[in-house]
């Protein structure tokens, strides 16, 4: 049986509508709107295709506050996973990259009973001000293999290993996909261009079968839930919340407005004769003019 | 590569009652649907018939899909009343033919197959997944190949596979029949052409309009000068809150003379008698001239919004239980949300100059192939282990006002699912043991009588009808007719001369201008009323009709015209629903990403459906 973790995170909603501003341009938490975060999704179909094609069992762990559950709810409809875990502790509050990774490693290890897990994913990266380094930092506490912006793999059951192929920047110059073989267990990051390849009759019964058991599993997801404070964890105070961060946010500028010297002009295009300026304007541009 | 017992090509109503069917039968069957959801792709007018038949066995809606049908399905409303209305300028001149609508019918509903064949779907794939099977959506089935005894399935997304037997319901542009070569492509001469709009109307309108009680509804056909003189007519169905309204016309009728299909829908539109079924109260902007171009624009967005919750709120107050208003809190009884509609009315009205104007509301325009079966029935609608059923065999009938495909689609499936699941239970797929067993199960189906032969019972019915209106007034040559046939020997005579020489001889007759044009014109002049309409219908013009359409585009073409010069290819200049066809000097190019898979120029070309979840994708049907 392969063991699957996933870690994901409950993130504002950034579509139209859903996001609210305080009236200093940063975000006003308490009227956005909370979904389950788009990279965390993205990890989600990653072990849903595990799930489908090898017949992986999943657990999804999340650090949060309470109504991080819906996240965890969010990700058992595309998962169908058979465990939800919350780690939610006061203690957490304030933590940085390098304190959640501690939550994490903990809530990873405690994963089905503290069963040894196979492949943990998480997503590329979260949407409200994370900068990448969870994953890789959970990763290195647990000791597990780490494989960043993986796009495609596929695994070896029998000689537990897995093949990955991976996106690569080559210091911005190039992008080159890399494909590694290595032992699990391993640490995965799931690049956001991602999508399971479901190229089987067999594959696509599976995964209609699993999606709607996941469906069903989720109107009762409170009994797949398993809420973690910092002492059912092992934690040590000292490595969690504020006093586990090293990160000092020092200041936190806004972004300025570019200056531009652009002009706008509306155009009605009820009229199409409104149009005929617009394209002699784009044709001009297009000859260089 | 992995093996299956059996495949169903097709997640139209036929294919999906096979599932079902098959699945109920403790057999495994898996069903490949090439739109991404099911019922994106089909389309009907529709009713939806359970019938019965002294003559034989039929097997209904709800005996594949449960008794409880009625009361569990989406349908629209239950069509109590059937009417024909001849027309001929504002005179029309209207028939009661309820007693046609009930001859040998359990009941009919008004479906759309956008809401009704996801439904069946979730029944049937619920009984397949308990043995194995199921259903897979966008994938689209390519190619079929028998390789040493193996039957291999072919597609554009998957793997290949291999399966036992195959229920092809791939619809009336069937690529299987193609593939296997099992019939040639249906000509214009088997076919009917088919072009509908289905408009917006609250609930509670339809009924007071349409004199109908809660959940019921009724049909409307329309003959005479609608037609712009082809073979065919119009029909409009009520829905829960929407019409169905379309016309079907004889495609030989349309070579002939051609003529835009959404011109076709738009004469209906203009009949007195159409425009006032179908009149709403819409809200129309106004113009704010006074103010800057950007100030404008900001009008129009508030305004936009406010129109839709204006519409959003109308609606729900026009239909049962106020749309659930109340229920959920957001009013405490109906006079406020009344109040809340005319205090929005009279916003627009006084701050934004909107007027209220009647009109009506377009939601979905489409088209489609029809086959008449009496005319393209397949002698033998198998191959090999390929079982051809609903029309992807050309099975469908189609007689005067009589359009009925979805019945005995459903009817064809039930029996390819008895002789496959028999073939299952022996091994044997020769097509000898498969095929011969379900050609003769077809044979046993009513409605295989009815493709074959005149129902006496129902040209009866239909003469009885229409005996006390006086012809001599309309038409001596039909008078005289008539008077023969309400002589009940001479009518018996009669209809077995006609049945010997067969629908082909007689055809030409009963199908004719005549019948379709003149003579409803004449009725009308003679003895219609004169309707008149209280205002001018908007139509929206082929380019609005088509934005409001959602496609999902393949960069590559699924159609490939065999002959650019062909006289044929020209005329689908004219007669291809969405204009996808166009002279290049001599040439008529191809610009396929408007094409709704009618089918219509398939004749001329290479003609596949779109790769998987590629193409429309209709949201009614
Ligand atoms: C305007 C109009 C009015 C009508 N009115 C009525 C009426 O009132 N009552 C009535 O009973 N009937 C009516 N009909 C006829 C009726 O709609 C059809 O007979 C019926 O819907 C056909 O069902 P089907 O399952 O055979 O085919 P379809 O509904 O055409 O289904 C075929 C399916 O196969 C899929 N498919 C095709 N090729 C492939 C492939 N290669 N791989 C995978 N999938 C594929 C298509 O996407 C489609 O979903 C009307 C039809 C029209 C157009
Ligand atoms: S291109 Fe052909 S199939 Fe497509 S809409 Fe036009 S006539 Fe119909």
């Amino acid at each position: 049986m392969l063991n699957v973790g996933v870690i994901i995170k409950l993130e504002p909603d950034f579509s139209e509508g859903n996001v609210s501003y305080n009236s200093d341009g940063t975000l006003n938490r308490a009227e956005t709107k909370n979904i389950l975060g788009p990279h965390s999704a993205i990890a989600c179909n990653a072990a849903f295709y595990c799930k489908v094609k090898y017949g992986a069992r999943i657990s999804i762990g999340t650090m949060g506050p309470p109504i991080a559950e819906s996240a965890l709810k969010q990700a058992q409809v595309l998962t169908d996973a058979e465990e939800l875990n919350l780690y939610s502790d006061r203690l957490f509050a304030g933590a940085d990259t390098l304190a959640t990774a501690e939550v994490l490693k903990n809530g990873v290890e405690k994963m089905f009973g503290a069963d040894k897990m196979d492949i943990v994913f998480s997503g590329h990266r979260a949407s409200d001000g994370e900068t990448g380094q969870t994953g890789p930092q959970t990763a290195w506490k647990l000791g597990y293999t780490f494989l960043g912006n993986v796009m495609d793999f596929d695994i070896d059951l029998d000689r537990k290993v897995i093949v990955a192929k991976r996106l690569i920047s080559l210091q911005g110059m190039d992008t080159i996909i890399e494909e590694i073989e290595c032992p699990l267990p391993v640490f995965i990051t799931i690049d956001p261009s991602y999508k399971s390849a479901f190229s089987t009759v067999s594959q696509r019964l599976g995964a209609n079968k699993y999606s709607k058991q996941g469906r069903k599993k989720s109107e009762n997801y409170a009994q797949f839930l398993k809420t973690y404070d910092s002492q059912k964890l092992d934690l040590d105070p000292k490595l969690v919340g504020l006093p586990g961060s090293p990160t000092i946010v020092y200041r936190v500028e806004r972004i300025p407005r570019a200056k531009t010297n652009r002009k706008t002009a509306i155009i009605d295009p009820s009229n199409p004769d409104n149009l005929t300026p617009v394209v002699t304007k784009i044709i001009e541009i297009a000859r260089g003019k | 590569m992995e093996q299956f017992d059996v495949a169903i090509v097709g997640g139209g109503s036929a294919g999906l009652s096979a599932l079902k069917k098959l699945s109920d039968l403790n057999k495994s069957a898996i069903l490949i649907e090439a739109g991404d959801k099911i019922g994106t792709k089909n389309v009907s007018g529709g009713i939806l018939y359970s019938k019965n038949d002294p003559t034989g066995r039929i097997f209904n809606v709800e005996d594949v899909f449960g008794e409880d049908f009625e009361s569990s399905a989406p349908i629209e409303r239950l069509i109590k009343k059937y009417y024909l209305h001849a027309t001929s300028g504002n005179k029309i001149f209207t028939m009661d033919l309820t007693p046609l609508h009930e001859y040998k019918t359990n009941f009919g509903f008004s479906v759309l197959l956008n809401r009704l064949n996801p439904w069946f779907a979730e029944r049937a794939s619920e009984s397949a997944e308990k043995q194995g099977g199921g259903i897979i959506t966008g994938v689209h089935v390519s190619d079929i190949q028998w390789i040493e005894n193996k039957t291999i399935v072919r597609t554009n997304e998957l793997e290949d596979f291999q399966v036992k037997s195959i229920i092809a319901a791939d619809g009336i542009n069937s690529e299987v029949a193609e593939i296997t070569s099992a019939r040639s492509k249906f000509n214009p001469e088997e076919v009917y052409f088919g072009v509908k709009v289905i408009i917006k109307l609250p609930e509670k309108i339809i009924e007071e309009r349409f004199h109908l009680d809660s959940s019921e509804g009724s049909a409307h056909l329309l003959a005479g000068d609608i037609t712009l003189n082809h073979v065919g007519g119009g029909f409009l169905y009520t829905n829960r809150e929407t019409l169905s309204l379309g016309a079907v016309y004889h495609y030989n009728s349309l070579l002939s003379n051609p003529v835009a299909p959404a011109q076709l829908v738009d004469e209906l539109i203009k009949n007195p008698l159409v425009s006032e079924y179908i009149k709403d109260e819409v809200p129309t902007r106004g113009e704010n001239d006074d103010l800057s171009k950007e100030d404008q624009l900001k009008v129009q967005l508030s305004v936009s919004k406010l129109i839709k919750t204006y519409n959003d709120l109308r609606y729900k107050y026009f239909s049962k239980n106020n749309g659930g208003l109340i229920e959920s809190g957001r009013f405490n009884n109906t006079e406020e949300i009344k109040s809340r509609i005319d205090s929005i009315k009279q916003d627009l009205t006084e701050k934004y100059g909107t007027k209220f104007v009647n009109n009506y509301v377009e939601l979905e325009y489409s088209a489609k192939l029809i086959p008449d079966g009496k005319r393209c029935v397949m002698k033998r609608p198998y191959y090999n282990n390929v079982l051809f059923i609903g029309d992807a065999a050309g099975r469908g009938i189609f007689i005067g006002p009589k359009i009925e495909g979805i019945n005995v689609g459903i009817d064809d499936a039930v029996r390819a699912s008895i002789a496959v699941s028999r073939s299952i239970e022996k091994n044997n797929f020769d097509s000898d043991y498969l095929g011969n067993y379900f050609q003769s199960m077809i044979n046993e189906s009513p409605y295989t009588r009815q493709m074959i032969k005149i129902d006496e019972g129902y040209l009866s019915l239909f003469l009885d009808l229409v005996k006390d209106i006086s012809f001599s007034s309309a038409n001596p040559g039909f008078e005289f007719g008539l008077r023969m046939m309400k002589n009940k020997r001479f009518r018996e005579t009669a209809l077995r001369l006609a049945n010997i020489l067969g629908y082909k001889r007689i055809l030409p007759i009963i199908e004719s201008e005549r019948a379709y044009v003149k003579v409803p014109m004449q009725l009308a002049d003679k003895l219609g009323k004169v309707v008149t309409s209280s205002y001018t219908p908007e139509i929206p013009a082929l380019s609005e009709r088509i934005a409001k359409l959602q496609y999902n585009d393949d960069t590559e073409p699924h159609i490939t015209v065999n002959d650019k010069r062909s006289e044929f290819m020209k005329k689908l200049i004219l007669l291809c629903p969405t204009k996808c066809y166009s002279l290049e000097g001599k040439d008529v190019m191809l610009q396929h990403e408007g094409c709704v898979e009618c089918g219509t120029c398939s004749i001329g070309t290479r003609w596949r459906h779109p790769k998987g979840e590629k193409g429309i994708r209709y949201r009614y049907g």
